[in-house]
């Protein structure tokens, strides 16, 4: 993992003492609210219906278990004993005192983390495979690139007042588990004729009011010249991005308006300028930074395998883990584990301060001390033995983190909507909670396969709900919460917008829609294996829209 | 409209609502109504709430009176009143330094 240099501890270090500064000026009066707001945003320190919320970075996603550990202490000491783990790959504190935040953010210091640019209109966190380092579809690990990133776009001064906020995404593996087209920017590596790895780049995708899928505005640039490349598209969006309409600000309306080829050829020109130039990635500091995240010293068990049939047999919740939670590594002998923070009935995205220490211990002693968080708001234990599968299993199993749902369809993401946003127009985790409830059956989940419902209370999509093979949008109509069905959305590299089939359902009605949405998939796929979105693209509306409203 | 003047208090976060006496307070049923004819006391009251800065994110909140009971119309104001609903919490509430008035 990456170590803060003497800079970042310094640069840190001061934002602390700064920031502890304007809150006691704050509270002394000496700041107004109108002074202090922006101040505290930069600080990631929004204010909620019920009470302040704090986003704490976890830069793309990777948090080493003394960090967990750090993560867990501030939920019992100075919240209400949990956190909520956030499609940004971030946790959100949701009942901290203002007086607390300068300890707060003194304690993360301690532990190489802080809260910086998780609100404001400039490059937020970015975010990764969760996989990453890790997966064996991997062309690259992108963790190097995106620290790189993440250095270039701290308060990097001309990117610190955008026309909107901007969000990176990257993956090193052709399958996208970080859902690069539907950010501001998107990465894939690719590799060229020569056999060089590079960057295909997609542009002006995002969810929100106007979801849109990013697009290829470079099929491939290459590794040294990506911070140069990404600085000319950030120049151009800085110049033309629409400043007059908040609604219109973000990249993506700029490109949709001006078109591809238009800011593709703005870019380009600013590209040629400063191609070559300081941006340019010196190998030194490259292989300083790779040198960080090193492959772990894996242990060669020889041939190990696991005969999932025969567990499932044994010990069915088991089985169903091995089946669901573990994903394929590069390196044989190991695998990578789903933690799931979707226990049935449970708000998605939660974990208790006892939790996150559970799992940092697991992770120092079964996973190289290595964790990261899901975009899908689930936690990762990257690097385990196979051999150690069922003492990692019992484990987590004591924490209350065994659930072997991922990837089902109680693996949903859910924003915390009306109950704790203060943006929100309607619920969204008890929305969840019901659907889980209504789906718990092991059985049952299994039958319906893979399938990614997720759930947002308004049109900002924090819970990616146009990208769900089923997505819910909580709106409000007449003062009564009501939720709009979307099928066939995508969040992977087959990017789709789902679709709005019909009107809305009372919050009662959601699970019973859901229901029979999955229902009229099942009974028309031709075989167990094909999923309900593939199902849904050979199909059409047509069954679907039938399933929720009939065919009258 | 009927109406009352919420907002959330700077230290805690917490959800208060201005009363009768210019104290502001976590019981909605405590909050002081303004009816139509009260636009200028409510007019008053707001600009000293701003100017006081212990209370953020001011707002007033339609209600009607149900039954002698203090009932806002939005579900949104609802659920501040009472905390969230799923998972259910208690709301946010004040320390002992944390009491304010206008």
């Amino acid at each position: 993992m990456y170590r803060y240099d003497e800079f970042d501890a310094a640069f840190v270090n001061e934002r602390v003492a700064q920031f502890s500064d304007q809150v006691r000026r704050r509270i002394a009066g000496e700041l107004t609210e109108d002074q202090f707001r922006p101040l505290r945003l930069m600080n990631g320190l929004y204010l909620q219906l019920h009470a302040y919320m704090l986003r704490v970075a976890v830069p793309y996603g990777t948090l080493s278990s003394k960090q967990m550990r750090m993560l867990g202490h501030i939920a019992r000491k100075y919240d209400r004993g949990y956190g909520h783990f956030t499609t940004r790959q971030n946790i959100q504190y949701n009942w901290p005192k203002l007086r607390d935040i300068p300890a707060i953010l003194a304690h993360l210091a301690s532990v190489e983390m802080h809260a910086i640019q998780t609100s404001g209109n400039c490059i937020r966190n970015v975010t990764t495979d969760q996989f990453a380092g890790a997966a064996a579809d991997e062309i690259i690990d992108p963790r190097p690139v995106a620290e790189i990133i993440r250095q270039w776009s701290s308060i990097h001064p001309e990117f610190t007042f955008l026309p909107r906020k901007f969000k990176i995404a990257i993956t090193g593996a052709p399958n996208d588990r970080a859902a690069v087209k539907f950010h501001d920017i998107g990465l894939m590596a690719q590799t060229n004729g020569a056999g060089d790895v590079g960057w295909a780049v997609y542009v002006g995708g995002g969810l929100g009011r106007t979801p849109m899928v990013g697009k290829l505005i470079n099929g491939f640039v290459p590794h040294e010249h990506l911070l140069a490349y990404l600085e000319s598209i950030l120049r151009v969006y800085n110049r033309y991005g629409r400043r007059d309409n908040k609604y219109k600000a973000r990249i993506k309306i700029l490109v949709h308006e001006e078109g591809l080829e238009n800011i593709k050829g703005q870019v380009e020109d600013e590209f040629s300028h400063i191609r070559g130039g300081v941006l340019t990635l010196p190998d030194a500091e490259l292989d300083r930074i790779n040198s960080y995240f090193a492959q772990p010293a894996y242990v060669d068990h020889g041939v190990v395998s696991v005969d999932v049939e025969r567990e499932k047999i044994l010990d069915p919740a088991y089985g169903r883990f091995l089946e669901n939670n573990t994903f394929p590594h590069a390196r044989s002998g190991y695998t990578s584990i789903t933690v799931s923070l979707k226990p049935i009935g449970g708000a998605p995205g939660d974990a208790t301060a006892e939790q996150m220490e559970a799992v940092a211990d697991i992770a120092e002693k079964y996973s190289f001390d290595e964790l990261r968080v899901t975009h899908e708001q689930n936690l990762v234990l990257p690097h385990v033995a196979i051999a150690d599968l069922r003492a990692v299993y019992d484990a987590l199993g004591e924490a209350g983190l065994a659930d072997a749902n991922a990837g089902e369809i109680t693996d949903m993401i859910t924003c915390p909507g009306l109950d704790f946003c203060a943006l929100a127009n309607a619920r969204s985790i008890p929305i969840a909670q019901d659907i889980s409830r209504r789906f718990a059956a092991p059985e049952r989940a299994k039958e319906i396969g893979k399938l990614k419902i997720k759930i947002s209370g308004c049109i900002n999509a924090c819970g990616h709900h146009h990208v769900g093979h089923i997505g819910i949008l909580g709106v409000e109509k007449k003062g009564t919460e009501l939720y709009q069905i979307t099928v066939g959305g995508d969040g992977t590299e087959d990017a789709a917008v789902g679709k709005i089939l019909g009107p809305g359902f009372v919050a009662d009605e959601v699970p019973g829609a859901i229901e029979r949405l999955v229902d009229a998939y099942i009974a028309r796929r031709t075989t167990e294996d094909e999923t309900f979105i593939a199902a849904y693209r050979r199909l059409g509306d047509a069954p679907f829209k039938e399933a929720l409203y009939g065919n009258g | 409209m009927t109406k009352i003047l919420t907002g959330n208090e700077l230290l805690s976060g917490a959800v208060v609502y201005l009363d009768a006496d210019g104290r502001w307070v976590e019981e909605l049923q405590a909050a002081r109504v303004y009816e139509k004819d009260d636009e200028a006391a409510y007019e008053a009251a707001l600009a000293a709430a701003k100017a006081s800065g212990r209370v953020i994110s001011l707002e007033d909140e339609d209600v009607e009176i149900i039954e002698g009971v203090i009932t806002p119309s939005r579900t949104r104001a609802q659920i501040r009143a009472g905390g969230p609903t799923a998972p259910k919490f208690d709301r946010q509430h004040l320390g002992e330094d944390e009491h304010v008035s206008l």
